[in-house]
């Protein structure tokens, strides 16, 4: 009886559309008929006592899914009851129409009312089926303020390496990652299986196969070892559709579990293994810019610059106001032609000037642009002299000058720069004799690789 | 004059009369026909924007289709150079070491490897085929790699192995089409293509994805491996011959003068831009970047193809061949493509298809000679790159299109006179190498034989899906819409394979 039952609340996404159809039927012929002038009366009546019984029939399966379906009470109770008000009113406006009686009060009042009432249910149906962000998601962020949205990023868990010891196990991890795979079914919205596990609370509690963590057998512990299942077993979880739990994740879900479920201790305390947290540090790539705002160039700039020299001129991602700048296009660029960039130096991380007619002076220019995080002098005459001033760029990690005429006294310069990271200096009077320098903090390439030959490469078989 | 408009009256009822129920549904039907229709064609064209009334809006883009774009997230790398061994190369005989493999060597095939399984050409029971190869671990990282690599170990430590790589198909033509497109059917675009269309390409004077092939025959999959799909054609790959002229016909004939040419160029345009303007098709727009890209080209290409202005030591260092069409060539041509800032450079070898069904197939003989034919090269570009500082920007991809099988190939059930191995598709080996990768890494295990994965297993999706983060972009995020709904490389696969990202 209960597969019955939960198949016929499963019809409700298609019973609930005839009286939405009904209904605005039996308005369309009430705006027609506003004279009085067509007899439409009849035709009226019937379209709302049918607008009324299907919207008991939509109300009745409406139920049953509600309640075969593990849905809250608060999700679903706007949507339930403005369907039963949709009803009521259908048999109301029936009323109205077919009965003389009833003739004196205005028709409009009604009309008006139930287009308010089925417009609100079917948005709030719509609500629970979509999320209540669906409607005005693709509506641009500015619009949404201005409509009073709060705009949320992703939930994504992020742990600093150096603070991870006073993380606290359950608060920091686990509910997050419970939050972000299991609650929007095991949640206060929706509780399949009466399973709820947005709470210490609600997870000690369990579900309606009783409790979910198994102290003394952790590996049989239902939040862990349903996650474990072959994804095509029918008890696996998250389902097939949603997404799956990272192996890292699940991991972890084990450990906390052994380490008796606490919902309290922090990570140095449960004295765990910075291991098995790897995968939740902060993505490294937002922090490899440097960790100051510039402002945003904005985009007409950049091209009328593009269209007047031949710059490449291009934000190192979508999402940031950092530039890389690179004469790859622009053979004959001279160290003056660095002036034309000054409305951005600040954003500029990247500069790529291989091949140019550049010469010793641009390090005085090049300290204008206080991000520089790399520069590449490839394939040009500079010799490297004066680039001990590049010190004051605090975020230079990284200089190519192969194939130049860097000397090697320059490159005792670099050991100014503190956060210079890699040389590379193949092809260059430098790399001619290695020195050991022990001020020296980055790794100097040479170059100058070789594959000597060997017997085997001339044997044919 | 009362008579004839008595008659014309009757003439329109009598219209009114024959039209009937059924004409005006038959009319409807051919109206909403024609309604949908509109919207399927409107899907394919983004170039009318209905809200401005139908009016023609191109985009900078589509005058300029390799101008650069910023990638969405940082990226890691900003070219790929991508090595396919077309053929298939054994992965046991080169980078995945199975000593249990040598014991069984000459024994039957246990027949719970063999249920339900299809394989190219083995039938019935096959026997084992021990490595033909000694390995060694190499490099501070100790990874194994075969004697038949002896320069790879100077970069082994630069490289990150992918031991288990699996593929779903065992024939070359749709497997190549997968490992490119992420489909084996055609009609998708290369990986190449996705790349070019997603980030332009710095150098206005070169193609953004340029193809070089060698070992004597085109891929078995055709020129669809690098085709654009349903992308504008200008992102397809431009195939170069590293024998003779890089591009047919790119000097000026005799008697024509480089003016000549650009007046000839820009007539041409000039009555293609008149066609586009009528009709809007915006193959005529990639056909007029085409013509001007051209031009820039024949300045640029002769420069940057030319290796004969290297230094020796770098020709030594490559084993570069002169005059010749061959491997060591492309690896060189391949960096100076990537110095001068071309996004994707692909480069097909032939000749790795060990059957074993004669001399230069047997995976003691012929592969042999394969594998000293890459094996100095890829090394050369690998340092080349590196100590160039071009690495740090370069992502460089090794690989077939699937794997070979532990067991050896017998051919219509008889023993062959060589010893070959079957295509296989369970567990092959990959390798990547350059920015964003971990050096040294290894991913992925095989069991004793070599014949199915025990862990780390990764599909043709994951490693797409890990190049396209590389550079920059979340592979679910990254679609163009074509048909009326997006299409990504991915389709609704893969997952970045982090195992092996520093």
């Amino acid at each position: 009886m209960t597969h019955f039952l939960t198949f016929l609340g499963r019809l409700h996404p298609l019973i609930v559309h005839l009286p939405i159809g009904f209904i605005l039927l039996g308005l369309l012929l009430q705006w027609y008929n506003r004279k009085q002038d067509m007899h439409l009366d009849k035709a009226i009546s019937i379209a709302f006592l049918w607008a009324g019984i299907s919207a008991v029939a939509a109300c009745i399966t409406g139920l049953l899914l509600y309640t075969h379906e593990g849905f809250a009470y608060d999700t679903v109770k706007l949507h339930l009851w403005f369907g039963i008000i949709t009803a009521v009113c259908s048999f109301i406006y029936y009323v109205r129409i077919s009965h003389i009686a009833f003739h004196k009060t205005p028709v409009i009042i009604f009309s008006i009312l139930i287009l308010i009432v089925i417009s609100a249910t079917g948005h709030f149906g719509g609500n629970i089926t979509h999320g209540s962000d669906y409607l005005t998601e693709p509506l641009p962020p500015s619009v949404k303020r201005i409509i009073g949205i709060e705009t949320q990023e992703g939930n994504e868990i992020a742990l600093n390496e150096e603070e991870l010891d006073d993380a606290i196990l359950y608060s920091d991890i686990i509910q997050p990652i419970l939050d972000n795979k299991c609650v929007s079914c095991h949640g206060p919205k929706k509780s399949k299986g009466e399973l709820a596990l947005h709470t210490p609370e609600a997870i000690q509690k369990g579900g309606e196969n009783g409790a979910v963590i198994d102290l003394k057998t952790p590996d049989s512990s239902a939040i862990y070892h349903r996650l474990i299942l072959p994804v095509d077993h029918e008890d696996h979880m998250p389902p097939k559709e949603k997404t799956p739990l990272t192996k890292h994740e699940i991991a972890l879900i084990k450990v906390w579990i052994e380490h008796e479920a606490n919902f309290d201790k922090s990570i140095g305390q449960l004295q765990l293994d910075h291991e098995l947290f790897t995968s939740f540090f902060k993505n490294e790539n937002s922090s490899e810019l440097p960790p100051v705002s510039v402002a945003t160039v904005s985009k007409d700039v950049i091209s009328n610059l593009k269209k007047s020299t031949a710059f490449g001129i291009q934000p190192v991602s979508k999402s940031t106001s950092f530039l890389e700048v690179s004469c790859l296009n622009f053979p004959d660029f001279k160290d003056a032609d660095l002036n034309t960039l000054k409305p951005f130096f600040k954003n500029i991380v990247s500069i790529n000037l291989r091949g140019t007619q550049v010469s010793d002076d641009i390090f005085n220019s090049l300290i204008k642009l206080p991000n520089l995080q790399t520069l590449k002098l490839d394939n040009t005459q500079v010799s490297g002299a004066g680039i001990g001033s590049l010190q004051k760029l605090e975020y230079l990690r990284t200089i190519s000058v192969t194939n130049t005429n860097f000397e090697a006294a320059s490159l005792k310069d670099l050991a100014l720069l503190e956060n210079l990271e890699k040389v590379y200096i193949f092809n260059t009077p430098a790399a001619q004799s290695p020195q050991e320098n022990t001020d020296i903090t980055f790794t100097i390439n040479y170059g100058n690789y070789t594959l000597p030959i060997i017997a085997t490469d001339t044997i044919i078989y | 004059m009362d008579n004839t408009e008595r008659l014309i009256q009757e003439k329109i009822k009598r219209e009114i009369e024959t039209q009937t129920r059924r004409h005006f549904i038959k009319d409807c039907v051919a109206g909403m026909g024609g309604i949908a229709l509109s919207s399927l064609f409107f899907s394919c064209n983004s170039f009318f924007d209905n809200k401005k009334g139908g009016k023609l809006s191109l985009t900078e883009r589509d005058l300029n289709p390799l101008a650069t774009l910023a990638p969405p997230f940082p990226p890691k790398v900003k070219s790929v150079i991508y090595l396919h061994m077309a053929g298939a190369p054994s992965q046991l005989e080169m980078f995945d070491y199975k000593p249990e493999l040598q014991k069984l060597h000459n024994q039957s095939c246990p027949e719970s490897f063999l249920e339900g399984r299809k394989f190219a050409f083995i039938r019935g029971v096959p026997k084992l085929l021990g490595p033909q190869a000694k390995f060694n671990q190499v490099g501070e990282a100790g990874n194994w790699v075969s004697e038949y690599l002896p320069h790879f170990k100077k970069v082994a430590d630069e490289v990150a192995f992918l031991k288990a790589v699996n593929t779903d198909q065992f024939n070359h033509g749709p497997a190549q089409l997968f490992m490119h497109t992420g489909s084996p059917r055609l009609g998708r675009p290369s990986i190449g293509s996705w790349v070019t269309y997603g980030l332009g390409s710095e150098n206005q004077n070169l193609p953004g994805f340029v193809v070089l092939t060698s070992g004597g025959k085109n891929p078995s999959a055709g020129k669809s491996v690098w085709g654009s799909g349903f992308l504008p054609s200008v992102y397809q790959g431009v195939q170069c011959r590293s024998k003779g002229d890089p591009v047919l016909y790119i000097d000026d004939p005799k008697g024509m003068s480089r003016g000549l040419k650009k007046r000839t160029i820009d007539a041409i345009n000039s009555i293609n831009k008149e066609e586009f303007d009528n009709y809007s098709d915006p193959e005529t727009l990639a056909r007029i970047n085409q013509y001007e890209m051209a031009y820039r080209m024949q300045i640029a290409v002769p420069e940057v193809m030319n290796i004969n202005n290297e230094p020796d030591y770098i020709k030594e260092m490559y084993g570069v061949e002169k005059g010749k069409e061959s491997f060591a060539n492309n690896c060189l041509l391949a960096r100076k493509l990537v110095e001068k800032g071309v996004r994707f450079v692909q480069l097909f070898d032939w000749g790795w298809d060990s059957h074993g069904t004669d001399h230069s197939t047997a995976v003691d003989l012929g592969l042999k000679n394969k594998c000293r034919e890459i094996d100095r090269p890829i090394s050369a570009l690998i340092l080349d790159l590196k100590q160039r500082g071009l690495l740090d920007d370069t992502l460089v991809v090794w690989g077939g299109e699937f794997g070979r099988t532990p067991m050896q190939e017998n051919r219509e059930g008889k023993e062959q006179g060589y010893k070959g191995r079957d295509h296989h598709v369970d567990a092959f080996t990959m390798w990547m190498a350059g920015g964003g990768v971990k050096k040294g890494a290894s991913w992925g295990k095989t069991d004793e034989i070599g014949f199915s994965a025990l862990e780390g297993q990764v599909s043709v999706h994951d490693v797409h899906a890990t190049i396209l983060h590389l550079l920059g972009f979340n592979h679910e995020q990254f679609t163009y819409d074509f048909q009326g709904r997006p299409f990504r490389l991915t389709d609704v696969h893969g997952h970045v394979i982090k195992e092996i990202l520093a």
